[in-house]
């Protein structure tokens, strides 16, 4: 596809001619958190960072999402209004695959309309990750910090200049809408770039072997390693709704007087509430078997269904659990556990 | 002085004994500056114990967050007791779950380390970053020094200390089976400085602080799990029918949330600040909790987590209490 | 001409005395402003500072809680557990930015249908001098 060279001084023209043609996401402070919020004025995009608090996956996806409202005593329903055409700048190439591999379970056995459709109308823009964080593991689950895997067009800093790479027809879209900024990039740029990512790549300090895991974790069902690793979890839900891969949701109804709406929300399936029948019940009574679906479900049974394992290496759940449960740490126990 | 040899052998000793089920206490975490908890059943394993200025975690948590499954007919309950290490900030959490009956005092062995303060995790990385080995770290003389791959590094405490612990009351473990070396000084005196700041702005200005604090929030409810004064087994957040808070994010459901769990702790909170430590969006919760405490303080000389024969604050009364505010 | 605002306020009231005094004000003809909505609680020390927080949400303007005056609740102790709590939780809601006047308490007891009065009036006047709550109400903004 095409390749493009975007010199620094434009860029603020580049972004402001983007956020006039679709609704602009950048990433942005949130109080202390870094989550990417539709540009306005005098809002400041933060570029210089490992990766966001809160991945890409709110916008797509978000925390709380209206199915459709309803009114006490009458039976006709409203759904919500059709979305708009949005672009998100600065998705980092892991969280860019991540939703790559929900495409696939949200087109599974019944299309999903809401996150389809806002995957349809929304164009992500990449950047390459050139200072990679403490606990990035990309490269060990077929990422990469230049992957393109998901994203309509990848970015990567020259220093002077950005390097654009289109992907997809949405990225082309965007190429020709601002032919007045960009320049041909030469065949040093795209070196340069290649040479930057592959340093990068370098950098990135852990990781793991990656082979044979999905085969192995159906016989380690039983073994003691869920409860050792597990013995200190909170139970909390900062590794899955921080996970840019985990797509689970509940569904609740809200009434506001005599209004009504059903909406989504996330959900996490290391919450006790998650599994819980209504007869009280709890096939996942403790947190350890908890622990174990997760680390089951990124690594065995979306391999199963989908061919490909469910965790690109962002490191989230890492840097951020309270406790240093690291599944990093338990992916090389299950490795020794099943010789 | 942390004397680990002595706290190692004082642990393998516990945890020999036939009335112990197993010992909480820390260890080195998987990089970095990271510490986990570390639960020991055999006396082997009490290698791997430490205590440093790493030890943030307040392991009395564990002793709430048992999970109390039910037993196949005909077997007993383990009713062993289960040793923990102790900071001062986490005596007081198991003295104020004692207090409440939220535990039995035979049911629990205190083993305590005084501490001279604890770092806070996020002022460390950004002195020290890309860290993806495990680094350890000590106290010396007023310091606290850094062990890196490039050699040591020491740092005054007020660098990197948890603010908590720059004006910390009690260092020492208010009540313990086994103290395990001599006594600390007791540091600062907390006179709730960042609190008054906060009060003496306009409430507009407080509800704009607030707002853009709770909107962050994405209800992961770790402050809740990792409290160790959060303990009731049927939580009113998790309630669907009556939904009393609705699980939906935005504005106000966050702020019923947050005003829910602070309020929870009104007159209960021991400011271990864990609440704020592991909020992965940053929420300043302390100065909600410390609000409440300080008003506690205030108004009915109560402080938490100090006298087990106390009565807890709100299922007690005095007649001659404050009503100043009522019509 | 721009109609004035009428705030709506909550009010619960313990069966014993409050809710008796408000009778007693309606019985003896006192006027008093109908702003109030009445939920009616066997004492101030079943109220749930969650009742506050979700009467807020739900679109009061003003809260109001009124039970007996101390040494005379009927459950001998009710009222006193309620001193401590509102105590508390009216700080937190005006650290978190609430507006002071949004959030009232008052000891009526069944004879004192004047004092009703004088509570309410004073409650309503504060609620409008507010204006309408509009910090975390719920609201289909967001739907």
């Amino acid at each position: 596809m095409d390749t493009k060279k975007l010199s620094k001084d434009k860029f603020g023209d580049f972004m402001a001619i983007l956020s006039r043609q679709k609704k602009l996401y950048v990433p942005q402070k949130e109080g202390e958190s870094l989550r990417f919020a539709p540009v306005t004025a005098g809002s400041q995009p933060d570029l210089a960072f490992p990766n966001t608090t809160v991945p890409p996956k709110s916008v797509l996806f978000p925390q709380t999402e209206t199915l459709y409202q309803f009114e006490q005593g009458n039976t006709d329903m409203s759904l919500p209004g059709e979305g708009e055409e949005r672009v998100l700048f600065g998705v980092r190439p892991c969280d860019a695959r991540a939703m790559a591999i929900v495409d696939s379970l949200f087109s599974w056995d019944v299309d999903d309309p809401y996150y389809l459709t806002r995957r349809e109308q929304t164009t992500l823009l990449g950047l390459s990750c050139l200072e990679p964080g403490t606990n990035c593991f990309c490269t060990s689950v077929g990422g990469g910090p230049a992957s393109t895997e998901g994203l309509d067009m990848l970015l990567t800093d020259l220093g002077e200049a950005f390097l654009l790479q289109t992907v997809t027809e949405k990225g082309e879209k965007i190429i020709q809408s601002v032919p007045e900024l960009l320049e041909e990039a030469t065949a040093e740029d795209l070196k340069a770039a290649e040479k930057l990512s592959q340093e990068a790549a370098v950098r990135i300090a852990r990781g793991i072997d990656t082979d044979g895991i999905p085969e192995k974790l159906p016989g380690l069902w039983e073994n003691p390693l869920w409860k050792d690793f597990s013995e200190s979890c909170l139970g909390c839900g900062i590794c899955t709704f921080l996970c840019p891969t985990c797509h689970c949701f509940d569904i609740q109804d809200e009434m506001e007087g005599f209004e009504g709406r059903r909406c989504r929300m996330w959900d996490s399936c290391m919450f006790s509430e998650y599994t819980l029948h209504a007869s009280g019940h709890n096939p996942r009574p403790s947190r350890h078997e908890r622990t174990r679906n997760r680390v089951n479900h990124k690594y065995s049974y979306f391999v199963k269904n989908f061919g490909t394992i469910a965790c690109v290496g962002c490191g989230r759940c890492i840097n951020l659990c309270p406790v240093n449960i690291d599944i990093l740490n338990i992916l090389s126990q299950v490795v020794k556990e099943a010789i | 002085m942390v004397d680990l040899e002595k706290l190692k052998t004082a642990a393998r000793e516990t945890v020999s004994r036939d009335d112990v089920k197993y010992l909480i206490g820390w260890r080195q975490g998987t990089y970095g500056f990271r510490v986990s908890p570390h639960f020991v059943k055999e006396p082997e394993e009490a290698e791997k114990l430490i205590f440093s200025p790493l030890c943030t975690n307040n392991l009395a948590t564990y002793l709430v967050l048992t999970e109390r499954l039910p037993l196949p007919r005909g077997e007993q309950p383990d009713s062993r007791k289960v040793a923990l290490m102790v900071k001062g900030c986490d005596s007081r959490a198991v003295v104020q779950q004692l207090i409440e009956q939220g535990i039995k005092r035979e049911s629990v062995l205190i083993i305590g380390c005084p501490c001279e303060g604890v770092i806070d995790l996020k002022k460390v990385e950004e002195k020290f970053p890309h860290l993806p080995g495990p680094a350890q770290a000590r106290w010396s003389n007023g310091n606290i020094v850094f062990h890196l791959p490039d050699g040591d590094k020491e740092v005054p405490k007020g660098e990197v200390l948890a603010a908590k612990c720059l004006s910390c009351r009690y260092p020492n473990p208010v009540m313990t089976d086994l103290m395990l070396w001599e006594e600390v000084q007791t540091r600062g005196n907390d006179e709730y400085d960042d609190i008054t700041e906060l009060e003496a702005k306009s409430p507009q200005e407080r509800w704009l602080f607030w707002e853009d604090k709770f909107s962050s929030c994405i209800r992961c409810y770790s402050c809740r799990n990792v409290c160790p004064m959060c303990y009731c087994e049927d939580c009113v957040l998790d309630r669907l029918n009556p939904a009393w808070v609705f699980r939906s994010n935005n504005i106000s459901e966050n702020t019923a949330f947050h005003l829910a769990r602070a309020f929870h702790l009104a007159g209960r909170c021991i400011e271990c600040g864990e609440c704020e430590r592991v909020c992965p969006v940053g929420i300043p919760l302390m100065k909600l909790n410390r609000k409440l405490a300080k008003e506690v303080k205030e108004k009915y000389e109560y402080i938490p987590g100090l006298d087990p024969e106390s009565k807890p604050l709100q299922s007690s009364y005095r007649p001659d209490d404050k009503e100043d505010f009522i019509l | 001409m721009k109609e004035q605002f009428e705030p709506n306020v909550v009010a619960f009231l313990c069966n014993w005395c409050s809710y008796a005094g408000a009778d007693l004000a309606g019985t003896s003809r006192i006027q008093y402003p109908s702003n109030l909505n009445v939920i009616r609680v066997m004492c101030s020390g079943r109220v749930n500072p969650l009742f506050v927080v979700n009467a807020l949400q739900q679109g009061a303007d003003g809260v109001l809680i009124s039970g007996c005056h101390p040494g005379d609740c009927h459950y001998m102790e009710g009222n006193f557990y309620a001193r401590r709590r509102f105590a508390l939780m009216k700080e937190l809601l005006e650290y978190v930015g609430v507006d002071a006047r949004r959030f009232n308490m008052s000891w009526v007891s069944a004879s004192e249908g004047s004092k009703w009065k004088d509570v309410v009036q004073g409650v309503v006047e504060k609620a409008k001098e507010a204006g309408p709550f509009e910090q975390f109400r719920r609201n289909k903004i967001n739907w």
